[in-house]
């Protein structure tokens, strides 16, 4: 990216730069070299830098596109990755799904379990590129979003660790690598200034005259040998030492962060036994009302041989008020209907729910 | 509610099924059953749709080897048609002349309410279809690691203490209490219908008994849960009783548990009672006002009244399951159901959250052997049993009178 050709001195082109003439103020590339576009993922309608500080400076604005009138913001605009915008749109929804739906296959039981959440998470994804039922999904998006924020953030962080981990682990290597180079490098500089010393050695003792070139020779030789595996040892040494300290911050860095991450949640003091196992607690019957007045009830309530059983009224008002309220398909309209008037108008429909129930058409037998 | 719209073309019960549940009970209405009268009342097109869903639900399922037979069913292992990975169980309900409309009414409370009732400690109901000779096919979870009667019997393979106890009267507490919540009675409470998932969760199962709570005035049949966790009001033929007779089962659970025995074991319904008598005390005007106007109260001689237990007597037996959980073991088994805690209440109990902490699921004892051994379990159990819905209620009894 940092290295585009740049030609005639004009900013360096970019993908949406292809077309030459702003839709917005028309003006052209060709007489303002410097332009430069952007796109706000709100429409992705390009316009160039110039309109946007125009428009957008003051505060959010609508998109001065004709027929879109979104409200975009300045701080949003930003260059186009991508040379189609469609594709442009489909990462930035993908980032933003991912970032949201951000599940790690380790989290799940079998491999099935983890391609029917991708799916899944596909399936929203999908919805949202095409626009379809795009309130919908954004709200279960939304609700996921609230429902899971301790584990999105910590996916996020995990993953971002593992990103800080790969790039640290890489930099590890790039010096691992340089230092390897550049041990080589003096390597042979040393050797060059060895085999320099060495001649100038034998000139110096050619020049004192002591002994024939020959054996001069020879034993320079010797020395220059003995000098250089000395420093390739040495050399050999350092090298594996520079790689020793790269390989143990490398070895580290997991164990602070990975896997310490990865501990974290299990090592969390555990939550408080919910005997419930997490269901919310209904009302209970007696916060309905201690008593539904009805002179139908009245013997239910008194019968000794229904009482001694352990048959409960208020059980009954519960039901049939949470059957009457809860839509629970039950229409009392029809059931009331055809059965003798029993129900005073101004009973209400609590009564009226708890009247209804009562078919007293004889004892069935305990069917259903 | 009085009648159910599962099976019948009552016109009137029909309008209380609501659309969504209507779609789906469409398949099983026309498919299952033979209406009462003999003919449907919309042949044709409803029909051929209904028969279509039918096939089309049918043909998503595989049935592999046979898991086990039960009283009325025939349990097999299969899978999902798409994923041959998966794991199920289709319980084939046996067709039955005897019963009314050639179908079992066991099956059909199952139906109805297992698809009510959606929750982790209840066994999930996937799908329902008929295959030929109109046999009813329950697609369920499969819980492979048996149910909390092998673990409670296999006292040399399987060691649990009190924070086991409590995860598993944890789950059932749940099962109970969601089904209460939703007016629906099991009626069979017992460890035999406890199944365990493959995780250690706790599923209650068979749903052959259960029923809605009734209307007033409606009376219900007191000849329900196997005897040693039957409730003394329903031992005294009341025939108006509430999620009560529940919460007792739960409590004879309980104290199983802990015994590794079970608590009452009686031999026939009259050594029941007595059994309760001596164990827990008399039941008495005193105690439970009103008992004595049950229709099946026994007199009992005045000389051989037994005080209701106190706690010294619950804590001289259930004493591991700490003061704590002595008293939810005892407000559990009051004698009087008016005063027997309810499941909510049970859940409500301080023992949850005092110490010990449950046992998580995962940790749990667990039956070994896998499927195989399962298989084999399944096979043993179904030779013992032979007969109809009756036999199987009294089932405690003969294998009680084999022991003793
Ligand atoms: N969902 C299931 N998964 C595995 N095994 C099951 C399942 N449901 C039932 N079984 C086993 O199959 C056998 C027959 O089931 P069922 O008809 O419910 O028997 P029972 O009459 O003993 O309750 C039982 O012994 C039970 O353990
Ligand atoms: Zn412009
Ligand atoms: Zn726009």
């Amino acid at each position: 990216m940092s290295r585009a050709p740049v030609r005639n001195g004009a900013a360096p082109r970019r993908p949406g730069d292809e077309d030459d003439i702003c839709p917005v103020c028309k003006s052209s590339r060709y007489l303002n070299p410097s332009m430069r576009f952007l796109v706000n993922p709100e429409c992705y309608h390009k316009m160039c830098e110039s309109c946007v500080d125009r428009i957008f400076s003051h505060g959010p604005a609508p998109c001065p596109v004709a027929g879109c009138a979104r409200t975009l913001r300045k701080a949003r605009f930003r260059r186009q990755t991508f040379e189609d915008l469609h594709i442009e749109r489909e990462v930035d929804i993908r980032r933003r799904v991912a970032g949201v739906f951000n599940k790690r296959e380790e989290e799940f039981e079998s491999l099935r379990d983890w391609n029917n959440y991708l799916e899944e998470v596909e399936n929203l994804t999908w919805n949202l590129l095409q626009g379809v039922e795009v309130k919908e999904t954004e709200k279960k998006l939304d609700a996921y979003r609230r429902q899971n924020e301790a584990e999105i953030k910590q996916n996020a962080a995990l993953e971002s660790q593992e990103i800080a981990d790969s790039e640290a682990q890489f930099a590890a290597q790039k010096e691992q690598a340089r230092l390897r180079r550049e041990a080589a490098r003096n390597e042979e500089l040393d050797e060059r200034r060895e085999k320099e010393e060495g001649r100038r050695e034998i000139i110096d003792m050619m020049a004192k005259g002591d002994g024939d070139a020959d054996a001069i020779a020879r034993e320079s030789q010797k020395v220059i040998l003995k000098k250089s595996t000395a420093r390739r040892t040495a050399a050999e040494k350092s090298r594996q030492q520079a790689a020793a300290k790269v390989d143990n911050g490398a070895a580290a860095a997991p164990l602070f962060s990975i896997q310490g991450l990865k501990r974290i949640p299990q090592s969390v003091p555990e939550k408080e036994y919910d005997p419930f196992g997490g269901y919310a607690i209904k009302p209970a019957y007696y916060y309905l009302r201690d008593h539904y007045e009805h002179s139908w009830l009245d013997n239910a309530r008194s019968d000794a041989q229904i009482t001694a059983g352990g048959y409960d009224v208020g059980e009954y008002c519960a039901r049939a008020i949470m059957e009457a309220s809860g839509g629970l398909g039950v229409f009392i309209e029809d059931e009331i209907e055809g059965r003798e008037k029993r129900v005073e108008k101004e009973v209400g429909t609590a009564s009226a729910a708890i009247a209804s129930g009562g078919g007293g058409e004889g004892v069935d037998g305990d069917v259903l | 509610m009085a009648v159910s719209p599962v099976v019948t073309y009552d016109t009137t019960s029909n309008i209380k099924v609501t659309a969504t549940k209507a779609k789906s009970l469409a398949v099983r209405t026309n498919s299952v059953s033979n209406p009462r009268n003999g003919s449907l009342p919309e042949p044709g097109k409803g029909q051929e749709l209904a028969e279509r869903l039918n096939d089309e639900t049918k043909q998503r399922y595989v049935k592999d080897k046979k898991l086990g037979e039960g009283t009325y069913a025939i349990v097999y292992l299969g899978h999902l048609r798409a994923d041959p990975s998966s794991l199920l169980a289709i319980k084939k309900i046996k067709v039955n002349t005897e019963y009314r409309d050639g179908l079992s009414m066991d099956a059909i409370r199952e139906v109805k309410y297992l698809q009510e009732l959606s929750h982790p400690n209840i066994i999930a109901l996937h799908a329902v279809f008929s295959s030929k000779n109109q046999n009813l096919n329950l697609v369920l979870e499969y819980l492979p690691l048996g149910d909390l009667e092998m673990l409670i019997k296999d006292s040399e393979g399987i060691r649990y203490g009190t924070a086991e106890v409590k995860a598993w009267m944890g789950m059932l507490g749940r099962a109970v209490w969601f089904c209460h919540e939703n007016f629906v009675l099991h009626r069979d409470i017992k460890p035999n219908n406890l199944l365990i998932a493959a995780d250690g969760e706790v599923k209650l199962a068979d749903f052959g008994l259960a029923r809605s709570f009734s209307d007033p005035y409606r009376p219900m049949t007191y000849q329900v849960i196997t005897r040693w966790y039957r409730p003394p009001e329903l031992l005294f033929g009341a025939r108006f009783y509430s999620g009560a007779v529940d919460v007792w089962s739960m409590g004879t659970v309980f104290a199983e548990l802990i015994l590794r025995s079970p608590f009452l074991a009686g031999n026939t319904d009259v050594h029941q009672l007595e059994l309760i008598c001596n164990t827990i005390g008399t039941p008495t005007e005193e105690n439970w006002p009103g008992v004595s106007k049950l229709e099946g109260f026994l007199k009992y001689d005045k000389a051989a009244t037994i005080p209701v237990r106190g706690r010294e007597f619950y804590l001289s037996r259930f004493g591991t399951a700490g003061p704590v959980g002595v008293d939810l073991l005892m407000s559990m088994l009051a004698l009087d159901p008016r005063k027997r805690c309810t499941a909510r209440q049970v859940l409500e109990h301080k023992w949850w959250s005092s110490d010990p902490r449950p046992t998580a699921k995962e940790d749990l004892p667990k039956k070994g052997g896998g499927p195989e051994r399962m298989g084999e379990d399944l096979k043993r159990k179904g030779g013992e049993i032979e007969g109809g819905r009756g036999d199987n209620v009294a089932r405690k009894l003969n294998f009680g009178l084999a022991k003793s």
